[in-house]
């Protein structure tokens, strides 16, 4: 099986065939009006910011997504709007015929009809089709699943699109059928196995683990099973099978002392419901060969090199490619989706005018990613003494839809979480995610940590249940301290603090008069049980091959100017971002530009195979300075916080180290005898920032206007910009500037310096005003490193309090409350904001959302919010919720990334809850009305 | 479906639009949105579940909520309405000089984070803040109030926390929307 992982595609910062631009939205729109993007005004007080960077176009209703954008808003582009509309499988039993165009009156005709045959004859094919799917289905096929798409229709002019769209959107004769057909023999996407065999000692050496040994893929091309033989002399494979086979053969014949339990869990099939659906905006320009692509997506560098890839290797011409990412949203739903390819496609069939392919509800959960549904099977083994752990078997299955997407790498992390706050000596976790016929999973909010933590989550509360051990103190007793390892065999970043989590949920009074509260409860409402549970996880951040840029530069007026990666997808981390300077400059950023793809400053080169890569080609590539493991990376994965914090945050340090401590040293030093700072002692570790002065031993303060004045005068550098990469632990380099040896946690770098610079340096500056300064040393992760598969981890912990109506099977939360671990955080009130979000979106998955998969589901076209139920405010306890953050343990904690994470432990919360109150185990989410009648009947 | 053309206009944040024949099903949000560039107001479902499209009705009896996206034109014609881009003082050149209470309070708490429900959030904060200048709660039923009338949204990112907080602030900050009589419910014991 490959090794996919979350990956970004772009091969270079310069090097498409065809001029390559990803511009925001916003900036866009700024063309329009020749303003540039400034702090919002009146945005600091009292050091703090008031609101978000985005908050007053958001709340005004501006155009900031991408669904809001007509052909009249772009600059230059055409007013003339065409729309189209995507028409898709609803069966997969028959070949397809065709588009039943005669359904159509002739003035709905469409004025472009685009599909298979069209495609095939212009040359037009998806990249990455077994990622992707194909473009369209051919006549003739069957489909391979449900909601594959058939044809795209354009229409020049609104009322005719939606009179058109009235006819076919739910027509039964939509689509002409023709011979049944057998259900194919489908292969699965892939299998993954972490198998670790720990030492006498959690301290000690692995006996066998992914880290240091291998993880184990599964080959489905062979008859018998898709694992290696056991072979304890052979490879690595064979060798973890023998332990893995060990392992379980002592789970069914356990010493003595040991309990055995199994347990199981099985997650549905979930819509994240996004509520901008799929949509994007096109034009190409024909005469020019330019190509302009209004999108929402979370993905805009890979779309930019998919698009760039497709159209260039089609008949029709390109020499510019423009991609406008709005603001957007997605929960991982816009992440590696397959719609910006769609929309591109629409734009070459326009006939010069702009084509918006918008998907309305019902299109949108036919076609968009969904959430893996998992079943779980787990068996454990425990010691009754101690109550702690001492072995797990786990088989997980997934089922990815109808294309490949991300799914083996889903089950990959889904397998590898887990374990949660837990340590386990030796574990077996073995993972298969299948295809199907239903619409396609992919890169949802958890990336399968959500349904593989919360099944040992229920089973750990079964296991304290049985062994008569309060479930806070069962998980406190197996928690993995700091410098344990997890089951991949890796030692986690820093302190483990899970177990604060739980002494603070353990003293809370909804646990500790739980009995009382119970009582009093059931005593006042007859027909109603209360119930109480708890969970704790913590969940990874990052994909294990992170990468960012970032650039830098202070203005001679005082100005702090910045460029970076980060595109917002709601949680707020281009607003983090420009905040994350005020460290080391003492200022937040003045001006931005964000999703910036174009890097002239600092040329680089990747072959963008940072996972399956060897060792060997590693050390060798990273020979040439200009060569990166990978370019950037999504905006997913939780990675905001950390690891492009971590970008800004070295660009700023070296920024002040390089140009403005030296500013400051020459002005302080100025004069006869050193100046004022003569008679002092002076280091750069005194240095720090007051009400947005330099300050250091006494010295006179100095404003960063000065500062900057002064570095441009004397040609200091006045600008860095750096690349960084993460394979869980940061690429360092050394550098050598004007000099002065550097370093870093960084891989690339390159400076600018002030306008007093003279001339030898200035012809130095050739590359788009910076001068690339090739690393002296660097220090890749290994690539024996990806198998770590996680580090970093931020831990949440919640009880939740529920009541249960006997009679009708309803849960009603009354009130919840959560402890999570986040290191420093950025903007206090955007951290609350995503727990508070997370909890109402895990309360959805534990009570209310599910889809069916197949033919009665959302592929058939006729989802949507009136049978797909999403929680509201009186879902949620909104008044009698609380959240805290525990203080971090020094004011150099890097922020960690929660977005996914928030969501996970009130899922379990809820089960446990509802066992405690009505005494039955739910194996299956969501806990619906009908489940709990059954169950209580 | 209808093939039927009506000639529409009414009244959008205060200005009337032109009279223009459309067709007799569109719906009000269409309008909005593709022939008058008033896009602040979201589709979200097309079935008036989400409230992502909710703009303000100015009724002869007060404010009322209305689901753009379901609501016709046809019944839409010789009304009144308020959208998103409507609630905020602007400039001659259309610049924002003042956000309205709720908007601002929305901004102030950090309500939202993708925003595409805020729109409509903006709506029905704005249309309950109007209804209480008529009509004050006691303040001890403030929270009830709002969880009722906030209650129809949907928002997927922040979990409605904030939303609700920052409506009751305006409300509890605002003279004349409660009265400071003891609610019932602060009473029982």
């Amino acid at each position: 099986m490959p090794k996919l992982s979350r990956r970004g595609f772009l091969r270079s910062a310069g090097a498409a065939a065809a001029a390559v631009h990803v511009i925001p939205l916003h900036q866009a729109l700024a063309d329009l009006q020749t303003s540039p993007q400034h702090q919002p005004p009146n945005w600091v007080q009292n050091g703090k910011i008031r609101f978000r960077q985005d908050g007053i176009p958001k709340v005004t209703g501006n155009k900031v997504f991408a669904t809001d954008i007509r052909a009249h808003d772009m600059p230059g582009w055409p007013d003339e709007q065409s729309h189209a509309l995507i028409v898709r499988a609803d069966r997969t039993d028959r070949r397809f015929q065709g588009v039943n165009l005669a359904l159509l009156p002739d003035d709905l005709a469409p004025d472009a009809f685009v599909d298979d045959a069209q495609v095939q004859q212009d040359g037009l094919r998806m990249i990455e089709e077994d990622f992707y799917g194909r473009l369209f289905l051919p006549t003739d096929q069957a489909p391979s699943y449900l909601g594959q798409p058939v044809a795209v229709l354009i229409y020049h002019g609104y009322e005719r699109f939606r009179r058109a769209n009235r006819v076919l959107q739910f027509n039964p004769d939509a689509l002409r059928w023709g011979d049944e057909v057998t259900p194919r023999d489908l292969v699965p996407y892939g299998g993954a196995r972490f198998v670790r065999i720990g030492g006498p000692t959690p301290d000690a050496s692995d006996r066998f683990s992914p880290l240091k040994d291998s993880l184990i893929f599964a080959d489905f091309d062979q008859d018998e099973s898709p694992w290696p033989a056991p072979d304890p002399e052979g490879e690595a494979g064979g060798r973890g099978m023998a332990y893995a086979e060990e392992l379980r053969s002592e789970l069914s014949d356990p010493p003595d002392g040991w309990a055995v339990y199994n347990g199981r869990y099985t997650s549905q099939y979930v819509d994240p419901a996004a509520l901008e659906p799929d949509n994007g905006n096109a034009w190409y320009d024909a005469d020019t060969g330019a190509l302009h692509v209004v999108v929402g997506t979370q993905s805009p560098y890979t779309n930019a090199d998919h698009i760039e890839q497709m159209v260039s290797a089609s008949r029709f011409s390109l020499t510019d490619l423009r991609l406008h990412p709005g603001y957007t949203v997605g929960y991982g739903q816009k992440e590696h989706h397959v719609l910006p390819y769609y929309v591109a496609v629409a734009a070459l069939y326009g006939g010069g005018r702009p084509v918006r392919l918008a998907l309305d509800r019902y299109s949108h959960f036919q076609g968009a990613l969904k959430r893996h549904p998992f079943d779980t099977r787990m068996t454990l083994a425990v010691d009754r003494e101690t109550g702690l752990f001492q072995s797990i078997a786990a088989d997980l299955r997934g089922n990815g839809g109808g294309v490949m997407n991300f799914s083996p790498s889903v089950g990959q992390v889904a397998a590898s979480a887990l374990q949660g706050i837990h340590y386990f000596p030796k574990s077996d976790l073995a993972v298969q995610v299948d295809a199907s016929r239903a619409p396609t999973a992919g890169s949802m909010r958890g990336y399968g940590t959500l349904q593989s933590m919360v099944a040992f989550e229920l089973l750990v509360d079964e296991v304290a249940t049985d062994l008569g051990i309060d479930p806070i103190e069962l998980r406190r007793r197996n928690l993995l301290h700091s410098g344990m390892k997890n089951t991949q065999g890796a030692i986690p970043a820093g302190t483990m603090r899970a177990g604060e989590l739980l002494d603070a949920a353990e003293a809370d009074p909804l646990w500790t008069q739980h009995a009382a509260r119970k009582a009093e409860f059931e005593a006042e409402n007859p027909g109603y049980r209360y119930g109480i549970g708890v969970s704790c996880v913590q969940k990874d951040y990052g994909t294990g091959a992170e990468a960012a840029l970032v650039q830098l530069e202070i203005t001679p007026d005082g100005e702090l100017h910045m460029r970076h990666v980060a595109s917002e997808i709601g949680c707020g981390s281009t607003t983090a971002q420009m905040l994350m300077t005020e460290r080391h400059l003492g200022r937040y950023a003045d001006r931005v530009d964000f999703a910036v793809i174009d890097w002239p400053s600092l040329p680089l080169n990747s072959n963008n195979e940072p996972y399956t890569m060897s060792q060997e080609d590693q050390d060798a590539a990273a020979q040439d300075p200009h060569w990166v493991p990978r370019i950037t990376s999504p905006r997913s994965a939780s990675n905001s916080a950390y690891y492009f914090s971590h970008a800004t945050n070295e660009a700023a340090r070296l920024l002040f180290e390089l140009g403005l401590w030296q500013a400051a040293l020459s002005i302080w030093q100025e004069g006869i005898g050193g100046g004022q700072a003569g008679p002092l002692v002076i280091r750069r570790d005194q240095a720090e920032w007051r009400d947005g002065h330099l300050v250091a031993s006494g010295l006179q303060p100095l404003p960063f206007a000065d500062l900057a004045r002064r570095a441009h005068e004397r040609g200091l550098i006045t600008g860095v910009t750096v690349h960084t990469f993460n394979r869980w632990a940061w690429a360092t380099a050394e550098f050598e500037v004007d000099g002065t040896p550097v370093s870093g946690a960084i891989d690339a770098l390159s400076v600018k310096w002030g306008s007093g610079a003279g001339a030898d340096k200035k012809v130095r500056m050739s590359d788009a005003g910076y001068s690339f300064q090739p690393r002296v040393t660097v220090n890749y992760p290994p690539t024996q490193r990806n198998n770590a598969s996680v580090v970093y981890y931020a831990p949440v912990a919640t009880i939740v309090e529920l009541s249960v109506n006997t009679g009708s099977g309803e849960v009603q939360i009354l009130s919840h409350k959560s402890w999570m671990e986040c290191g420093n955080m950025i903007v206090p009130e955007l951290v609350s904001g995503q727990l508070q979000g997370g909890i109402a979106m895990g309360i959805g998955h534990a009570l209310y959302e599910d889809l069916p998969l197949y033919e009665a589901g959302p592929g058939n076209g006729t989802w949507n919010f009136n049978r797909y139920r999403l929680p509201r405010a009186s879902d949620v306890a909104v008044w009698s919720q609380h959240g805290e953050v525990i203080a971090p343990l020094s004011s150099t904690d890097p922020p960690k990334g929660i977005a996914e994470v928030v969501m996970i432990p009130v899922v379990a919360a809820i089960c446990n809850a509802v066992h405690d109150a009505i005494g039955v185990r739910f194996h299956e989410t969501p806990l619906t009305p009908e489940r709990i009648e059954e169950a209580l009947s | 479906m209808s093939d039927r053309m009506l000639t529409i206009s009414m009244e959008i944040n205060g200005t009337p639009t032109d009279p223009v024949d459309l067709p007799e099903d569109l719906m009000l949000l269409e309008y909005l949105q593709e022939y008058l560039n008033l896009t602040g107001t979201r589709y979200g479902c097309g079935q008036g579940v989400c409230r992502a499209c909710a703009v303000i009705h100015d009724a002869p009896d007060g404010p009322k909520v209305v689901p753009a996206c379901i609501t016709g034109v046809a019944w839409a014609n010789g009304r009144s309405f308020r959208t998103v881009e409507g609630h905020a003082t602007r400039d001659d050149q259309g610049a924002i000089t003042q956000l309205s209470a709720i908007q601002q309070a929305f901004l102030d708490h950090f309500s939202f984070q993708c925003s595409y429900c805020t729109p409509g959030f903006v709506a029905s904060a704005t249309a309950l803040v109007e209804r209480l200048e008529t009509a004050p709660v006691a303040r001890g039923d403030v929270e009830e109030v709002v969880l009722k009338a906030l209650n129809g949204n949907i928002c997927r990112c922040t979990g409605y926390v904030r939303y609700l907080e920052a409506a009751r602030d305006v409300i509890l900050s605002t003279p004349g929307l409660t009265t400071e009589e003891v609610a019932i419910s602060d009473t029982a014991t």
